[in-house]
């Protein structure tokens, strides 16, 4: 386990938020690996944990939340180094935040600072991360902005609120390469843009990943985005993970019911229209009341009574690269 | 942001000119004039004055003229630096305010600068430590300072004073400094002085002020560039002061223009009971003995310092938002 070559191994993480109303197990158990270069993709409804996984990578959880289990193992020069055992505002994790594992969050709109220039934002990180001149961090800025499809003359001195949401995203991105992390966690980079920025962002992003051999982590409502960006897919449901496969196996062999039911949710084109649309039945639990055993129970087609809502499975293998955490396949 | 400033600079002079009439015609709305008020004070004495000698003193005042006459009497002098006459004092308004103006304005800021040290840092800490003991207690004091009314504070902090050092600390001088000529131990002296007035008149801004700041810094702390500041390795002091405290100043300054006349009202009370000689007393005097251009030309000074102190929030704003610099 502890010698392969992955670059991030996330095991077992629990992320649990705490407040008046009670406890909101938003990551309960999840585990997942990625290699240098590799395309991950997370998928599953919204609120099922994913944005706070991202977040828990980089220690950026807000105040009320807390890592309560796990590991988070980064690979860097040979060491590595344990990401949950880091202080969340030490010097260690600032050191790989920016630098290591770059972010970009699912509100291109507010995610710059108003007040400060779109160069002055990205500057700052090459400076604080690379110790360079003023004006060579603002060259290298000027090369990001021009890599990533702006007019980087105009852009670097623009304020943010004069750019589109498009553009901002474009920027967001510059930012996160500046320092050519080894590992980039896209958080849903085009669900707040329209559908053609949408399309030019995502090959902006493969481009990208494939030129610096990046490896990417891609949080997406969007099966095409999956299907078309992949190498393997994590699906998720209330805080677990639910299904691990490559991106291929996942579409054309779905074991999980959850999987399934998602797949069907989205119409496909070649089937042309008045094709069934099946929505998962029931709702999505509340997140402070879980339902026991397997907390996809209530809602399973298969459910086996007895043992399902009695207890929770674990992720069994179907195949070498597959695996599902569902009684079906024990 | 030159334009910026020019444009607002232009606005000033038709807002100024406005306020002037209608500071004038508010003054002059009350039935009766300075002399009805003068008389009614004689008679209460026991005295009397023939209605020949009212007639003629009215005359001389111009006080029988209609509004707009006397308005434009009076408008025409302020522009050439000339208040007009205090009937009630005998003296040229001019003289009144260079006396006393500059002491009103160095206590008004002094209260300013008060609640700005204050409540800043505070509201800063309480934001960041959100229900925490501190946060809660600095709540209490604040709800306190807003409810206590400044006269009585002032009082209370007369009494306190003087049991503790057997001074009555009224006035802005020590006796052997009031009539010295300015030199460093005055000025010293001076500050020994100003602080008591400061305190009482700003912790009611206080109170607010740390309110305002708390409220704008959550605001601005959930927002995602928050997250992406941090996201980037910046220390959690950068990522606070460099984008939140930032924007969170923004309607901090923005009350600079109103804050200066809201602290100019509660001098009012604070200045009788301190014994200070700012402009406050006398315009108190002014408004109940009809003293129109004493009380008219108060007003206006008010305004437009009002209207300065907007100007310069302006400015700041411009200067810390390129969002407002660039609406312009
Ligand atoms: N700061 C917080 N305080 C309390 N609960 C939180 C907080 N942030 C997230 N949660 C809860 O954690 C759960 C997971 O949220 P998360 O944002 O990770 O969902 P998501 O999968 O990213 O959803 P979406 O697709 O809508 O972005 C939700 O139930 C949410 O209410
Ligand atoms: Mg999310």
């Amino acid at each position: 386990m502890e010698n392969d070559k992955s670059l991030l191994k996330v095991e077992d993480l629990k992320t649990y938020f705490y407040s008046k109303e009670g406890t909101v197990k938003a990551v309960d158990g999840v585990n997942f690996s990625i290699n240098r270069g590799e395309t991950l993709g997370i998928a599953g409804e919204s609120g099922c944990g994913k944005s706070v996984t991202a977040q828990s990578i980089l220690r950026l959880t807000p105040k009320n939340g807390r890592i309560e289990n796990g590991r988070i193992l980064l690979r860097t020069d040979e060491k590595t180094v344990d990401l949950v055992s880091l202080k969340a505002s030490g010097d260690e994790i600032r050191k790989i935040r920016g630098k290591k594992i770059s972010i970009i969050f699912q509100e291109p709109m507010t995610s710059f600072s108003m007040v400060h220039t779109i160069g002055s934002q990205i500057i700052e990180v090459i400076r604080l991360h690379q110790g360079c001149t003023r004006k060579e961090a603002r060259d290298r800025t000027l090369e990001l902005l021009n890599m990533v499809g702006l007019s980087a003359e105009q852009a670097i001195d623009a304020y943010p609120f004069s750019l589109s949401g498009g553009m901002r995203q474009r920027a967001m991105i510059a930012m996160s390469l500046s320092c050519m992390p080894s590992l980039l966690i896209a958080d849903e980079p085009t669900t707040a843009v329209d559908v053609t920025i949408q399309a030019q962002v995502l090959k902006l992003l493969r481009r990208i990943q494939k030129e610096k051999q990046m490896a990417l982590i891609m949080i997406t409502h969007d099966l095409a985005v999956l299907s078309e960006l992949c190498d393997k897919v994590m699906i998720m449901y209330l805080g677990k993970d639910v299904e691990h496969a490559p991106t291929k196996e996942l579409f054309s062999n779905p074991k999980h019911p959850y999987t399934k039911g998602l797949l069907n949710s989205v119409p496909k084109l070649h089937q042309g229209p008045r094709q069934k649309i099946e929505a998962i039945k029931g709702t999505v639990p509340s997140p402070y009341a879980l339902p026991t055993g397997c907390s996809f129970h209530p809602r399973c087609p298969d459910f086996i009574p007895g043992l399902c809502d009695k207890e929770i499975p674990k992720l069994f293998d179907v195949d070498e690269n597959h695996k599902v955490s569902c009684f079906l396949y024990q | 942001m030159l334009r910026f400033i020019l444009h607002r600079i232009l606005w000033m002079i038709p807002t100024l000119l406005f306020i002037s009439i209608l500071s004038f015609i508010i003054i002059e709305a009350p039935p009766g004039d300075f002399m009805t008020t003068y008389v009614s004070r004689l008679r209460e004495q026991g005295e009397d004055m023939g209605q020949v000698t009212i007639d003629g003193l009215r005359a001389r005042y111009g006080l029988d003229q209609p509004i707009y006459v006397k308005y434009f009497k009076w408008i025409r002098g302020v522009v050439q630096g000339d208040f007009g006459q205090s009937l009630e004092w005998q003296r040229p308004v001019a003289d009144l305010l260079r006396a006393r103006l500059p002491w009103s304005i160095l206590i008004s800021l002094s209260s300013l600068l008060f609640v700005y040290l204050i409540a800043i840092p505070i509201g800063v800490y309480s934001a960041t430590h959100l229900y925490s003991k501190l946060d809660y207690f600095f709540n209490l004091v604040g709800f306190i300072g807003l409810a206590i009314p400044n006269f009585l504070f002032a009082l209370i902090m007369l009494w306190f004073i003087f049991q503790r050092t057997g001074n009555a600390a009224i006035g802005l001088f020590s006796r052997e400094f009031l009539m010295a000529p300015w030199s460093f131990a005055r000025v010293i002296d001076l500050f020994k002085h100003l602080w008591l007035p400061a305190l009482v008149i700003g912790t009611a801004g206080t109170a607010g002020m740390i309110r305002i700041m708390r409220a704008n810094l959550l605001d601005e702390l959930s927002k995602a560039y928050v997250m992406v500041a941090r996201a980037k390795g910046l220390s959690e002091r950068k990522v606070l002061y460099k984008y939140p405290f930032r924007i969170a100043l923004n309607p901090v300054v923005s009350t600079i223009g109103w804050t200066l006349p809201a602290l100019f009202s509660g001098e009012v009370l604070v200045s009788i009971v301190l014994g200070i000689p700012t402009i406050a007393p006398i315009f108190l005097g002014s408004l109940m003995g009809q003293d129109m251009f004493l009380a008219g030309s108060i007003v206006f000074i008010m305004a437009t310092l009002t209207v300065i102190g907007t100007l310069i929030s302006d400015i700041l704003l411009g200067w810390l938002d390129p969002r407002i610099r660039e609406s312009i």
